[in-house]
């Protein structure tokens, strides 16, 4: 036996048995959180919308399997700089989706308009039985500005973040970004790439490729810039509407035609024909037995009589 | 006919009256009320809860009380297959079975058009169907068809039975007050004229001549409930004559079971004979027969073809979750049936009777697995579906309204059989009257040639 196995017939067979369970241990799903409760993440995230009213999104989830679920009904505190009663922005409660939003107050103006760095800071309620849940971000005020040019017969889209600096807005180079245009179920890149780079002026700029798109009933479509989940300046998107793309009028009589999907009231002429004649037909007949049969009722009376 | 001629008109009365319910039937009738009670009863709480209470889920949104309702549809077309086609294509040996054939019509036709409505979970909205439907929707074509076979499985009833009615009337001594009432109410009108006799001719007549095409129309529509949705399984141009072959097989095996029970029960030996259950059992193969064929043709070739998005489908079938139901409705419902009645000792009233009851339990299985299996794999993927809308299985409260609804039509066979006779009088009598007229000629001609 100990010949057997120091030889190296022995070594082998080890060998492909071991790559033989090989796959099966990586197939059976291990979880590390399976014995215990998984903690929930707590995240907060800077929303700009077209330049107008910021907000902020807190979202809490935890890992069940190898997926993030959303956890809903979570209270959450936030604040801005400093987390006191003072700074105290609002409360939210986290919905079903895991997702609560939180649009600053009226009383935060002051301190939005003196200041161009925030720190905003998500806490949970300890109470929530949910442990200590804390996020922040840093945000430094920004805006995002979209614009087009034309050169050549080439249509250019130009997007620019600027970063407020003292009282001006300073342009910020190397910033990703995407240039689209909107459309029903998402946005549509504007050129071949997804997301386009600011060069040292400020500016990212793509070739408008989409010349044949539908726009509305005059050709206008709608631009789009966005800046996704900077870590400095947060998510901003910037929007401009423009008659680039090509007319596109619905049919306006297209839900009037008799069709067999259309309403009741537009229901094919041939089938009503058809449908209509077989009903008074068959129906006729029916009164007609039943006509015999006051007859039968009368002629027996008449008897009787 | 041969063994009637010996009997009197007052013997033929006597044995076809309705006759009151003995010890067995009213226990009969026991069972059938509780197991109504138990489905109304489910009913009313799926009335209260919605249609939650069912398991029908979002793709299987057809469980069986659709199942149930096809079948329904299919056992009442027998209506229209004994009375109306036998009488058009002259048929003799057809009396027995008349009335048999128009009781289990009307009961099935009246129980189809119930559960279709206890379907619909809210069943206030049956009327936005008249307000608010297209007709370019089968659902419509569906109820309106259903509507008017209902009237004319009525009125064809009613009519076959007027003489019968004056026989019921002229009966009151042996009969007893209980019904005399409804009866002279029902047909107290009918002398038995002429004029009556050729007005109540006629209108059997063009009945029967309509209610073929409206019996072939209300299967046909049913089936293409099924066959205008775009699924596996469905998606069939076989479908109309498929499920109208179906239906006269399942027709003429519960006018088998019917016809063993009567005969049993009301000692109608000498009305429905052998010869009966033997004609009766060789349309019974041939039906079957047909309706196997149009099987073959259903499964087999989508089976040859074996195309991606139906494999699922058919697998579960032949050889999957599906399988032991679809072999055993396809082997007691056609193959042993026809195997067991090619023979003649198979055609006796006892293994008709089996056969009968194979027939109708297969026929009920076959209905649920057209529905169930399909609806289980559609065309598009289940995308974020709970794990329980990939099986179905009906809850009690569904086995309950089901049950309750077969309980129910055959409470009103029962009802029906009670109060009018099972087999036509007037009919019997002017069929033995004929036969003696015939043989009294006979001998007479023998006698002439004899002298």
């Amino acid at each position: 036996m100990k010949q057997l196995n120091n030889s190296g017939i022995c070594r082998y067979l080890k060998l492909n048995i071991s790559l033989a369970f090989l796959p099966v241990f990586f197939c059976i799903p291990v979880y590390a959180q399976d014995s215990t409760q998984a903690p929930v993440i707590l995240g907060i995230s800077y929303f700009l919308p077209a330049n107008h009213v910021p907000y902020l999104q807190v979202s809490t989830r935890k890992k069940v399997g190898r997926k993030f679920e959303p956890v809903e009904n979570i209270k959450i505190n936030v604040y801005c700089n400093d987390q006191s009663a003072a700074d105290l922005l609002g409360t939210v409660t986290t919905a079903e989706n895991g997702i609560a939003r939180l649009g600053f107050p009226s009383s935060f103006k002051n301190t939005w308009d003196s200041l161009n760095q925030f720190k905003f800071i998500a806490a949970g309620d300890s109470s929530s039985g949910h442990g200590d849940l804390n996020a922040d971000i840093t945000i430094k005020k920004a805006i995002l500005v979209v614009d087009t040019t034309s050169q050549d017969g080439t249509r250019m889209v130009t997007g620019e973040l600027k970063e407020k600096d003292g009282n001006d807005w300073k342009a910020i180079g190397s910033i990703d970004m995407k240039l689209s245009v909107k459309r029903m179920d998402g946005n549509l890149s504007v050129g071949d790439k997804d997301t386009y780079t600011s060069d040292s002026t400020g500016l990212s700029s793509a070739e408008f490729k989409r010349d044949s798109i539908p726009g509305d009933a005059k050709g206008a479509i709608i631009l789009a810039a966005e800046v996704d989940d900077n870590d400095t300046y947060g998510n901003l998107i910037a929007e401009k509407t423009v008659n680039w793309g090509r007319a596109f009028a619905p049919p306006t009589n297209f839900f009037d035609q008799r069709a067999l999907w259309s309403t009741r009231f537009r229901t094919p002429v041939w089938l009503l024909v058809i449908a209509y004649s077989i009903v008074i037909g068959v129906w006729g007949t029916i009164f007609y037995i039943i006509f015999q049969l006051v007859k039968i009722k009368r002629t027996g009376t008449l008897q009787k009589g | 006919m041969e063994t009637l001629k010996n009997l009197s008109d007052e013997q033929v009365i006597s044995d076809l009256l309705p006759q009151k319910f003995g010890r067995r039937g009213k226990l009969w009738i026991g069972i059938l009320l509780i197991v109504c009670a138990v489905g109304a009863f489910a009913y009313i709480k799926q009335l209260r809860k919605g249609l939650i209470v069912t398991n029908m889920g979002d793709y299987v949104s057809w469980g069986i009380y659709i199942s149930n309702f096809v079948f329904f549809v299919a056992v009442s077309l027998v209506g229209s297959l004994i009375t109306a086609i036998f009488r058009l294509t002259g048929i003799s040996w057809r009396t027995p079975l008349t009335r048999v054939a128009e009781v289990i019509a009307v009961s099935n036709i009246t129980f189809a058009a119930l559960i279709i409505i206890v379907d619909m979970g809210r069943p206030e909205r049956l009327y936005f169907l008249f307000t608010h439907g297209r007709i370019q929707s089968p659902i419509l074509w569906d109820v309106i068809v259903i509507t008017t076979y209902f009237c004319m499985s009525l009125l064809l009833l009613y009519i076959t039975l007027l003489p019968d009615l004056k026989i019921l009337i002229e009966s009151k001594e042996k009969l007893g007050k209980r019904f005399s009432k409804l009866y002279r109410w029902l047909g107290g009108y009918w002398k038995g004229t002429p004029q009556q006799e050729k007005i109540r001719d006629r209108s059997i007549t063009i009945l029967c001549i309509l209610i073929i095409p409206v019996a072939f129309c209300i299967h046909t529509v049913t089936s293409w409930l099924f066959a205008t949705t775009y699924r596996p399984g469905w998606d069939s141009t076989n479908f109309g004559a498929y499920f109208v072959s179906g239906a006269f097989l399942v027709g003429a095996g519960a006018v088998a079971v019917a016809m063993y029970v009567f005969r049993k029960e009301y000692k109608l030996e000498r009305y429905i004979t052998d010869a009966h259950f033997d004609k009766v059992g060789k349309l019974v193969v041939l039906l079957a027969l047909l309706y196997l064929y149009f099987n073959v043709n259903e499964y087999l070739v989508p089976a040859f073809k074996m195309r991606k998005d139906e494999q699922a489908h058919l697998s579960g079938l032949f050889t999957g979750d599906f399988a032991p139901l679809f072999w055993f409705a396809i082997m007691i419902g056609m193959i042993i049936p026809i195997i067991v009645l090619v023979f003649r000792k198979g055609r006796k009233p006892f293994p008709m009777f089996i056969v009968g009851i194979m027939v109708v339990v297969g026929a009920w299985f076959k209905r649920y697995l057209i529905v169930t299996p399909t609806l289980l794999h559609p065309f598009l993927p289940k995308y974020d579906a709970p794990a329980r809308f990939s099986h179905y299985f009906p809850s009690w409260e569904e086995w309950a309204i089901t049950l309750g609804s077969m309980a129910g039509a055959l409470l009103i066979i029962t009802f029906l059989v009670r109060v009018f006779p099972i087999i036509s009088i007037y009919k019997t009598l002017e069929d033995k009257n004929k036969t003696t007229e015939s043989h009294e000629t006979a001998e007479q001609f023998g006698n002439l040639q004899v002298s």
